[in-house]
């Protein structure tokens, strides 16, 4: 089988990120970049099953600038066979639907049986990469994946559901976006990274958008400074819990 | 004396020794060959400190000679030292029966008295451990047959050795003129006659055979020690201790850590040869006394079996790269992931074996050849990777806690006498930030001239070289390194010990040299150079607790304690019996701050609990538990908190009680304020 894992890289977690002065963008500056989570738990997926079909080929590609090639270096290192980075000027503001047609350029000449997506990235949270990408490839999707193995005739899907899970199954190619993998995302070994470091990583054109954006950002807010805590000291427990409780009720309201 | 070997006596001797010293250089000669599978490592720099350890540990067996171990250890000393003094006694019976040549000296009268003297305390030593073994096993001692018949040996070799001198002053063998044997002489008056003559002869062949079937069984026993101490001791490690063997050239190699007995030092696998299995080195270890999977005396002995297994084979095929030693039948994953590197193990072992380094070689097998490393760990080492800290806090916060403190980095006053790094504890974690903060009061009301590197300082690296992590280690050390040398730093403060300890031991070996002080070395230098002046502070009884960084891993025991005695109002407690060198650990060192800690007791609650009880056994119980090591604090935080005793017993940081008692002021933040 054949797995191209879609991916994005965005400031890392650990990043305090910071609006820049237009209002409109972050500061890029002193900004360490990664995997978004989400896709780390999709390549982690693909190589799992890779671990126990020795015959898959997990690729991945992303629509980048040259910065992304350190993401697709560490899905590489990760153990992924091989990379692609689909870029040109216009790559940044492609928006979901732009991204979407672009990956589908590399995803018709990769030709995989799957596609995997993380559900959503971790900067701007849209979740429409995915699902705009398996419908301008024509292919089914299913979303918020946590679990997939190959069985008789196709693909068996296991799909988070509130509380339970669903399972779904294609029997042809399909496009998945992925919550979670079982076990987290695997450090890579050090051959794994020595051999990353050393792998060609192809560029693809990326179209010109077809169509103008539709949707721009107008603006972007940090979230509000979060407020002291409040901390009982001495006196009665009793008191307190009873404080405490009505507080959670009548204050923050989540009880 | 005469030997009874005339004619026939003398080939009988002589076929009977090449049998035996045959057997012993074969078995010898191929674990020599065993041994030479091991990787290459040099190990003679620094001959004097060399030959000082073969006097100090070797012949004067100071390491044996400790603590707890002081009635055992005399005892091993005296078969030791008689061991030397009948050896050559031995010799000259050997060489006087072939050839009929006495070894030089033998027939003085204190080599005469030295043999007997020895042979008794030999034989009494004997009986103790006979007896300990059999009636008082001693915890974690390997007790198998070998022993035993080591000792049985031992005593067959003693009886003899006093018979054969006995008969032979009764039956008069010993020559006019010469000294009789002190023992011999006592025990001569009760034999006599042809009974005496047939006993010498009997008890020289019985004591001639037993010395040839001790060499020829020596090799295959653990009482080998006795022949491989001698170059363990003299190759022992050259390295500071708290420092990690370096990968040179990592980015070209092909396999990391030990993926392969080859991978492992000769000196590693000399190490195996020489465990005495004693059991000290799993006594004091703070893993196993809490129930985990980790045994250091297993561990020494896994690899040594190993190798006695699979020598031959991987002689054979020299492309056969043989069982790894970490594997999952013999040194499990989970034993080297609980090693805590607090060292005690090294400490205490009398024939120097380097525990630490064989753990470290295979956790760098698991972690960066096969990426097994627990996912906490994994965790740990991607946060430094991504955010420069194991806890993946935004690197960009990291000089937070000094805001509006007058803390300067080098940036602003390029020309500071000391870099104060601060690490990723005292800049991240609250607890340890009110430490970072008490040191720069106290460094400000000294006047000592120092910055910090604010947000361009970086994990030193020491959490991913002890998780195995070799590689990350080196980018952080490298990063770290050029920060240094852009602003010209030459003197480094660290109130952590484990930046203290990298810093100072383990950047050398990337070209970092500067003059590296732990910060209670410095307070103390302050305090007797009289630059800081204390105004009264509470009075309070204050256990110390030695962080293992500091302690056992750089011999900082005093300085700490000191600065504790300067202090006006604090009571110094020691926490005996585990204190100093055999300090136990709080439980975070190598890298296990980071990692779950399961199965069994948590190493810190296990230490707050030695605490309690050294209180109760000194009539006071502390009012406070001080450290010098964010970790250990963080670590004794939890412990008192799980056992809900934090209002009785406080954790704190020697720092800490230090800036609440500075001169004339009253803004010192107080513990758990």
């Amino acid at each position: 089988m054949k797995i191209l894992v879609c991916l994005k890289q965005v400031p890392d977690s650990t990043t305090r990120v910071k609006v820049a002065p237009d209002g409109k963008s972050v500061v890029t500056d002193g900004v360490t970049w990664s995997i978004s989570p989400y896709d780390e738990y999709a390549i982690e997926l693909a190589l799992e099953h890779k671990d126990a079909a020795g015959d898959t080929v997990v690729g991945v590609v992303t629509a980048g600038g040259a910065r992304s090639k350190d993401a697709l270096r560490q899905a590489l290192a990760m153990g992924c066979d091989e990379a692609s980075l689909v870029t040109g000027d216009a790559v940044g503001s492609l928006g979901a639907l732009g991204t979407a047609a672009a990956l589908r350029s590399a995803v018709l000449d990769l030709r995989p049986d799957l596609v995997l997506c993380g559900k959503q990235a971790s900067d701007d949270d849209q979740g429409s990469v995915g699902p705009a990408l398996a419908e301008a490839l024509g292919w089914p999707h299913v979303s918020v994946v946590t679990k997939f193995a190959a069985v008789d005739g196709g693909l068996q899907i296991w799909k988070e559901t509130e509380g339970g899970h669903e399972i779904w199954k294609a029997p042809g190619q399909v496009l998945l976006t992925v919550q979670k993998s079982e076990k987290e995302p695997r450090y890579p070994s050090l051959p794994g990274i020595m051999k990353a470091k050393k792998k060609e990583i192809p560029e693809r054109p990326a179209d010109a958008p077809q169509d103008a954006a539709t949707i721009e950002v107008l603006s972007m807010e940090p979230p509000p400074a979060r407020g002291g805590g409040k901390i009982f000291k001495d006196g009665d427990v009793r008191a307190h819990a009873t404080e405490l409780a009505t507080l959670l009720r009548d204050e923050a309201k989540v009880l | 004396m005469t030997p009874p070997t005339s004619g026939a006596g003398a080939l009988v001797l002589l076929v009977l020794a090449a049998a035996g010293f045959g057997a012993f250089l074969y078995r010898a000669g191929k674990l020599y060959r065993y041994l030479r599978l091991g990787r290459n490592e040099q190990r003679t720099g620094g001959l004097g400190r060399r030959f000082r350890d073969e006097v100090v540990i070797y012949l004067l067996q100071r390491k044996l000679l400790k603590r707890p171990y002081i009635v055992r250890g005399l005892a091993h000393a005296f078969i030791f030292w008689g061991f030397i003094v009948i050896t050559i006694g031995t010799a000259d019976l050997l060489l006087n029966g072939v050839v009929g040549r006495r070894v030089p000296g033998t027939e003085s009268a204190v080599f005469v008295w030295a043999v007997d003297v020895f042979a008794v305390l030999v034989l009494s030593s004997i009986a103790l451990a006979g007896v300990r073994r059999a009636f008082f096993k001693p915890p974690r001692m390997h007790i198998a047959l070998d022993g035993y018949v080591i000792l049985g040996l031992i005593a067959v070799l003693m009886v003899s050795l006093v018979a054969l001198e006995s008969a032979g002053v009764a039956s008069a063998l010993v020559a006019r003129g010469q000294t009789s044997p002190p023992v011999g002489a006592l025990l001569a008056p009760f034999l006599g006659g042809p009974a005496a003559v047939a006993l010498f002869a009997g008890a020289w062949w019985v004591h001639v055979v037993t010395v040839l079937a001790f060499a020829a069984y020596l090799p295959q026993s653990k009482h080998l020690h006795i022949v491989t101490t001698l170059p363990n001791v003299f190759f022992r490690s050259e390295r500071p201790r708290g420092a990690l063997r370096l990968i040179e050239q990592i980015e070209d190699q092909e396999t990391f850590g030990a993926a392969s007995l080859r991978d492992l030092s000769w000196k590693q696998h000399l190490d195996g040869y020489t465990c005495t299995e004693c059991g000290r080195c799993s006594d004091n270890c703070p893993a196993l006394a809490t129930g985990k999977a980790l045994d250091p005396q297993k561990i020494v002995l896994d690899l040594r079996d190993l190798l006695l297994r699979e020598g031959d084979q991987l002689l054979k095929d020299p492309t056969a790269a043989g069982t790894p030693p970490a594997h999952q039948l013999a040194t499990k994953p989970e034993e080297l992931w609980a090693c805590t590197t607090c060292a005690a193990c090294v400490e205490q072992c009398p024939v120097t074996i380097e525990h630490i380094d064989k753990i470290v070689d295979m956790r760098r097998y698991l972690t960066m050849q096969e990426a097994a490393a627990p996912p906490e760990a994994q965790r740990a080492m991607t946060n430094i990777e991504r955010a420069g800290n194991p806890w993946g806090e935004a690197a960009s916060t990291r000089a937070d806690w000094a805001a509006g403190r007058g803390v300067p980095t080098f940036a602003e006053k390029p020309d500071a006498e000391y870099l104060y790094f601060v690490g990723c504890a005292a800049s991240f974690d609250r607890r340890n930030q009110r430490v970072a903060k008490a040191l720069a009061r106290i460094l400000g009301a000294a006047g000592v001239s120092f910055a910090i590197l604010g947000t361009e300082e970086t994990c030193n690296g020491d959490p991913a070289r002890r998780m195995g992590n070799e590689y990350l280690w080196q980018q952080q050390a490298q990063r770290n390194i050029e920060t240094f040398a852009a602003y010209k730093v030459r003197k480094v403060i660290a109130s952590c010990p484990h930046c203290f300890n990298t810093i100072a031991n383990e950047y050398p070996q990337l070209g970092g040299r500067y003059e590296v002080v732990h910060a209670l070395q410095l307070v103390q230098d302050l305090i007797s150079e009289g630059r800081i002046a204390f105004s009264g502070g509470e009075t309070e009884t204050v256990a110390y607790h030695d962080p293992c960084y500091l302690g056992r891993h750089n011999g900082i025991y005093e300085d700490p304690r000191a600065v504790m005695d300067a202090l006006p109002g604090v009571e110094l407690m020691e926490i005996e019996p585990h204190h100093r060198e055999r300090g136990f650990c709080c439980g975070a060192g190598g890298g296990r701050m980071w990692m779950e800690e399961q199965p069994g007791q948590r190493v810190n609650h296990r230490r707050v609990e030695q605490i309690l009880a050294a209180g109760e056994a000194q009539g006071t119980q502390p009012a406070k538990v001080a450290s010098g090591c964010p970790f250990c604090l963080i670590m004794l935080e939890e412990g008192v908190g799980a056992k809900g005793i934090q209002e009785q017993l406080r954790p704190v940081d020697v720092l800490e009680l230090v800036a609440s008692r500075l001169g004339g002021d009253t803004t010192v933040e107080r513990t758990n304020a």
